[in-house]
């Protein structure tokens, strides 16, 4: 039993960083209906810029996030003004043709500058835990997902009470009816990748005590941001928060049950069955 | 008198190569991708190589590839140099599951390839007659450690901790074997697909399980997540078993609240007494500001080897082959045969070593003969 809650814990607390992936991802589908796949190239860009700000301005990671989510957002942002904003209207192979391209160039760029040499960001409190009813909590996991369930509050407020958080919904629900109502959907679409790009830059910066930095680490991440959007329906902020989270215990579960070999399985398996019940996914609306 | 020049260059520029009497090698390795910071150590050891084999008289013409840590790659990297560079032997690549798709495609091209490092016992157990390997394989990796292991304790139990890479799977199999030779029970066997973020619950079931050692097969990354997160679930066995890999580089051992007392497998150290050893390790510390991992000495020996016999064999890779076979060397790696025994194929018989990470630095503790610290056992704990 002690297991099946340590798991369990583990679990969510993994999966407040996927959450905070997806829906960088989800918010991007939604304003634009551009599928990033240079999703995880921004994470990726996060961890270095954490890393560096640690490395030679020794500022802890978890404080840094302060430098780089604007930072990121304003990459984002131009990113959308000078590629994305060009194929909103083209066909979605060419939009993936390029997010994809971005990715390599960004990741390339990267191994260029820094070598493809690993980097290990330690903190004093890179392995420490606190023990619980005998269950180990992960000291600087259960920080990011302090940081992680701030922020996620803090864009619900956002999107729900701001002009402009109403007015990215809007462009989200229709593109056509916002442009008519006299929402400027240009910016927004501008706000909205700053925003996917610094959530995703977020998320790096807060795994990279505990994980390790090499140039093409976001590959894998921007598959998993995938998945977890997916199952959360596209373009749904409550829909990616969850499927996150369920990512991250089916992982985490899934490695003590079926053995650590079968856990991807696992996700995969859940993830087939949601797409087959509920082609939307969890939270989303089926657009026919 | 235009025509008589230009026949007189042509001349010159067709006969000079046979003066310079070039060797031309082939090198595989893992320049780019996850496995190269490992791949930069193979550099390395074959860049102080060149300058002795120079030294020597013997002028290399080295064809480099990088495998980016594919064996798709590896293999189109192999085939262009058998076929199109014509090389007189090839040198690498540095993991496993690269020289083992290689392997084969030297038997093919009858190019000799000589794997430097790559470990997985089955690659020279496929009766491949162009395939030499200098390292010792993943069961020496596992018989060492239980060797050791048993010499310093009564451990009953084990668990097992392996990444799902050929090398990984390999390392995992063999310790399988030699424990239950020994008498050891294993409670436990873990596979995972590198790069996740997150071993905590694995780990935690293995603690649940209390055994007396844990065994890991991993590269370099994943090694440090691992401690790491034992350290966070509070896994505390009598020692902690690295086979080599991961748990050998500096960057693992400079991790001091996680990788001391920790013991690796290890084919080679800076301070072991075969001829040459700590010249190299001296010369590599100079030369490129670093500690040499085992690694770079298997790759300066190898290239060394292949240097020397492919120039005695005057570039033609089936003489270079049987002079393969027949010779015998002794270097910083210690004595070279390569043997056909129990089921290998051209296997030199290496011997290895256990290492322990003491204060941040990699110490040689077995066997007895080549110890230069006493090993810490049982594993102390964790330090809050």
């Amino acid at each position: 039993m002690e297991i099946f809650f340590q798991s369990l814990i583990s679990g969510i607390l993994i999966g407040g960083v996927y959450a905070l992936i997806g829906i960088g991802l989800t918010i991007i589908f939604g304003v634009m209906r551009v599928i990033n796949f240079a999703h995880g190239e921004l994470l990726m860009l996060g961890m270095y810029a954490t890393y560096f700000l640690h490395a030679v301005f020794h500022i802890d990671p978890f404080v840094s996030i302060v430098i780089t989510i604007p930072l990121m957002f304003l990459y984002g942002a131009i990113l959308q003004k000078i590629f994305i904003n060009r194929i909103l209207d083209a066909l979605p192979q060419n939009q993936i043709l390029l997010t994809i391209g971005l990715g390599l160039i960004m990741s390339n760029a990267v191994m260029l500058a820094f070598t493809s040499d690993y980097k290990i960001l330690t903190t004093t409190y890179s392995s420490s835990s606190v023990t619980l009813f005998g269950i180990s909590l992960s000291t600087p996991l259960m920080i990011s997902f302090a940081i992680t369930a701030v922020i996620t509050a803090a864009l619900y407020w956002f999107l729900l009470k701001t002009d402009t958080g109403q007015a990215i919904r809007a462009t989200a629900q229709d593109r056509e009816a916002a442009r008519l109502m006299g929402i400027n959907v240009k910016r927004m679409s501008i706000i909205a990748f700053g925003l996917g790009s610094a959530l995703a830059a977020t998320a790096g910066a807060l795994i990279s005590p505990t994980y390790y930095i090499f140039p093409q680490v976001g590959s894998a991440f921007t598959l998993k941001a995938f998945v977890i959007t997916v199952l959360g329906g596209m373009g749904s902020v409550v829909g990616a928060t969850l499927g996150g989270v369920l990512i991250g215990v089916a992982e985490s579960t899934g490695g003590v049950y079926f053995g650590s070999g079968w856990k991807e399985v696992v996700v995969f398996v859940l993830f087939l069955l949601v797409l087959l019940f509920k082609p939307a996914g969890l939270f989303g609306k089926s657009r026919t | 008198m235009r025509r008589f020049l230009v026949s007189l260059t042509l001349i010159c520029l067709l006969v000079t190569p046979a003066f310079a009497a070039k060797v031309k090698i082939g090198f595989v390795n893992s320049m780019t991708g996850p496995e190269a910071p490992i791949g930069e150590n193979l550099t390395n050891g074959v860049t102080l190589a060149l300058e002795d084999l120079k030294k020597k008289g013997i002028d290399v013409d080295l064809i480099k590839e990088d495998d980016t840590g594919k064996p798709e790659k590896s293999m189109a990297a192999f085939e262009k140099m058998a076929t199109r560079d014509k090389v007189a032997g090839v040198v690498g690549p540095y993991s496993s599951k690269c020289a083992n798709a290689i392997a084969k495609l030297s038997e093919k091209y009858k190019i000799p390839l000589l794997i430097p490092v790559a470990s997985k016992d089955e690659i020279t157990k496929q009766n491949l007659k162009w395939v030499f390997r200098l390292s010792a394989t993943t069961y020496d990796y596992a018989t060492i450690l239980l060797d050791m292991a048993t010499s310093l304790g009564k451990p009953k139990t084990m668990a097992i901790i392996n990444e799902n890479t050929d090398f990984g799977t390999s390392g995992a199999k063999s310790a399988n074997l030699y424990a239950a030779k020994k008498g050891i029970t294993i409670v436990a066997e873990e596979s995972y697909a590198p790069g996740s973020p997150d071993y905590r619950s694995t780990l935690a079931s293995i603690k649940s399980k209390n055994p007396d050692l844990v065994f890991m097969v991993s590269y370099v990354a994943d090694s440090i997540l691992l401690m790491r997160q034992s350290r966070e679930i509070g896994l505390s066995p009598q020692a902690f078993l690295g086979a080599g890999a991961g748990f050998a580089t500096q960057a693992f051992a400079k991790e001091q609240d996680i990788s001391n007392n920790i013991f690796s497998s290890t084919q080679w150290t800076g301070d072991v007494n075969w001829p040459g050893a700590k010249d190299f390790a001296a010369r590599y510390r100079t030369r490129f500001g670093k500690e040499p991992t085992y690694h770079a000495a298997t790759a300066y020996e190898s290239m060394m080897i292949m240097g020397q016999t492919a120039s005695q064999a005057k570039s033609d890779p089936k003489r270079t082959r049987d002079l393969l076979k027949s010779g015998k060397w002794n270097g910083i790696m210690g004595e070279v045969k390569f043997l056909d025994y129990l089921g290998y194929t051209n296997q030199n018989r290496h011997q290895m070593l256990v290492e322990q990470i003491q204060g941040g630095v990699h110490e040689t503790i077995y066997p007895p003969k080549y110890v230069s610290k006493k090993p810490v056992y049982p594993f102390p704990g964790w330090t809050k």
